[in-house]
């Protein structure tokens, strides 16, 4: 098994994610569940396919790292199916997987890319995935920001439906984003010998992390503005946004981040 | 203002407040020295902030601004004020630990800078007040709160009060000659209760002359007389006796010929309180998700 059979085991893949997709759509649960559960099982045959090949897990390059990826996203996304039902999801963590499974496509030159000794964990993938996965959350809990600000209007309730949405967006995106800060801390602490070090791809994670708490705080407390919540939600994507890449284009945090090779 | 019950505006005034303190501090005092706080001044600190935190919860019903602490309406101005400031420290260059300030605030080396570090006991002191709180009226359904908030206090506290306690020295190991002196981040060289013999440094490179791998065979020898032989690579530290030996560097003028191999070694007598909360906080990040929003329907 190698990359050039992927194309075979991706597009059974995709096909039975997105009827399970559509299905979703049309309130025809058990049908998501086993349409995206084959799915899901096609593609990790690869992957133990490719695992028994290589005789070593595939981990180690950035193609393989977006391969677990493209996996884990409908697999959370049937997961959060499961428990919220929420007709979208399984769209939209099908469409995120398709982005990352064509990057594997059309880019497949990374493959042999070269991994330095330090990114030679088994924390990487872990740390990376749920990260990835915590930011796509994030960023669905931003769009249903933006339409609750910007285009439905008059939009006050604290309890509507698009509001428990939100707040379970921005619930289940917080936990992954402090597994993934955590299992950093816990690789960083095996790779560098120290768990936390400010560097600045962490001293931005931190504000990122306090920012989402922030909003989680000023939805429990009493009298708090919804508009003013959603607001919240715009500037924490922002700061997301300079902890993911816009740290590389700042003065402070060039030449002093362990994560600058990553981009 | 200060009407009961506080709102958010009182929360901002009281984190002016302690920036506003902390700036004196500053200014009188010049920026927090981590390194005072060794053993045992951080078990004494830590034994002083326990104490207050509790006394502070059996005064509760009698100070509203005690009261206060465990709000919602408290945490959200802690958290944005403690944002706002660790965002200056991700938009300036930060010196390193052993330099002084580069500037007359003292903004460049924000973790020794009063009002950040006043703005984070506040964080430290709200979690205690919630932590009591949660633990006094336990409730199955706040568990996940709780051991987040437990989680986090024990992190923050043990991993800053601890940060004087650990050492992290390099040892140079010359092939086939035994080591037992290695140098701090200051330049001072400190003998070791243990001993480091390079057997071989091993470097394997990718076809394009990148490093693939670089590790040490060393063999270890302790004061009690044992010896090991081990194989120290990147990402896979050897534990002896509380001290984690790293592969950290060689000769990358001669690359796999390298006579020398530069070793780290890290002992930090805190990192199990460290990786307790950090545990506690992955619970509570797994049920979290796991249980969602419980909200109360209105």
């Amino acid at each position: 098994m190698s990359w050039e059979h992927f194309i075979y085991f991706a597009i059974v893949s995709i096909l039975c994610w997105a009827y399970g997709a559509y299905a979703a759509w049309k309130d025809k649960t058990k049908t998501a569940y086993a349409s995206t559960g084959l799915g899901l099982l096609v593609f990790f045959a690869f992957i133990i396919a490719m695992w028994i090949s290589l005789e070593r897990p595939p981990l180690r390059t950035m193609g393989e790292t977006r391969l677990w990826y493209s996996f884990f996203l409908p697999l959370a996304g049937l997961i959060v199916y499961i428990r919220w039902k929420y007709k979208w999801i399984l769209s939209f963590s099908t469409l995120l997987s398709v982005v990352f499974i064509c990057v594997n496509l059309f880019k497949p030159e990374i493959h042999n890319k070269t991994l330095m000794p330090a990114l030679q964990s088994p924390w990487f993938a872990p740390h990376v995935i749920v990260y990835m996965f915590a930011y796509a959350l994030l960023g669905a809990a931003t769009l249903m920001a933006v339409y609750l600000l910007f285009f439905k209007k008059n939009h006050n309730s604290h309890f509507s439906t698009e509001m428990d949405i939100t707040d379970n967006l921005v619930y289940v995106g917080l936990s992954f984003m402090t597994f993934g800060m955590l299992f950093g801390a816990l690789w960083a602490k095996e790779a560098w010998g120290h768990y936390w070090a400010w560097d600045p791809k962490e001293t931005w994670a931190a504000i990122t992390w306090f920012a989402y708490l922030a909003y989680i705080h000023y939805r429990l407390m009493p009298k708090s503005d919804v508009k003013t919540a959603l607001w919240m939600l715009l500037i924490a994507f922002v700061l997301l946004q300079m902890c993911w890449w816009g740290i590389n284009y700042l003065p402070s945090a060039q030449a002093t981040s362990v994560h600058t090779y990553m981009n | 203002m200060w009407n009961k019950p506080w709102r958010l505006q009182e929360g901002f005034v009281i984190g002016t407040g302690l920036i506003v303190t902390g700036l004196m501090l500053q200014f009188s005092m010049g920026p927090i020295d981590w390194s005072l706080f060794t053993w045992p001044a951080n078990i004494i600190v830590l034994a002083v902030f326990l104490l207050l935190s509790v006394i502070i919860y059996a005064c509760r019903s009698k100070v509203y601004g005690f009261r206060f602490l465990a709000t919602y309406t408290c945490a959200v101005p802690a958290l944005v004020m403690t944002a706002a400031l660790t965002i200056i420290m991700g938009l300036t260059a930060q010196v390193s630990e052993n330099s002084q300030p580069a500037d007359f605030l003292g903004i460049t080396k924000m973790l020794s800078f009063w009002p950040f570090v006043l703005l984070y006991l506040w964080i430290a002191f709200i979690l205690a007040q919630v932590s009591l709180m949660q633990l006094f009226y336990f409730k199955w359904r706040r568990l996940p709160s709780l051991v987040s908030h437990l989680g986090l206090l024990i992190t923050l506290l043990t991993a800053t009060l601890g940060s004087a306690d650990m050492q992290r020295l390099n040892m140079y190991t010359v092939l086939d000659q035994t080591e037992w002196r290695a140098i701090n981040k200051q330049q001072v060289v400190q003998e070791l209760p243990i001993a480091i013999t390079l057997k071989q440094f091993i470097m394997e490179t990718y076809d394009d002359g990148s490093p693939k791998r670089f590790a040490s065979d060393i063999i270890i020898y302790t004061k009690n007389g044992d010896s090991r032989q081990a194989t120290v690579d990147v990402n896979k530290p050897v534990e002896v006796n509380g001290w984690k030996i790293y592969q950290y560097g060689y000769d990358t003028a001669m690359g796999a010929e390298s006579q020398f191999s530069i070793l780290e070694l890290v002992r930090d007598p805190w990192l199990p309180y460290v990786y307790a909360g950090i545990y506690m906080m992955l619970f509570g990040a797994l049920t979290m998700f796991i249980f969602g929003v419980r909200r109360k329907k209105q």
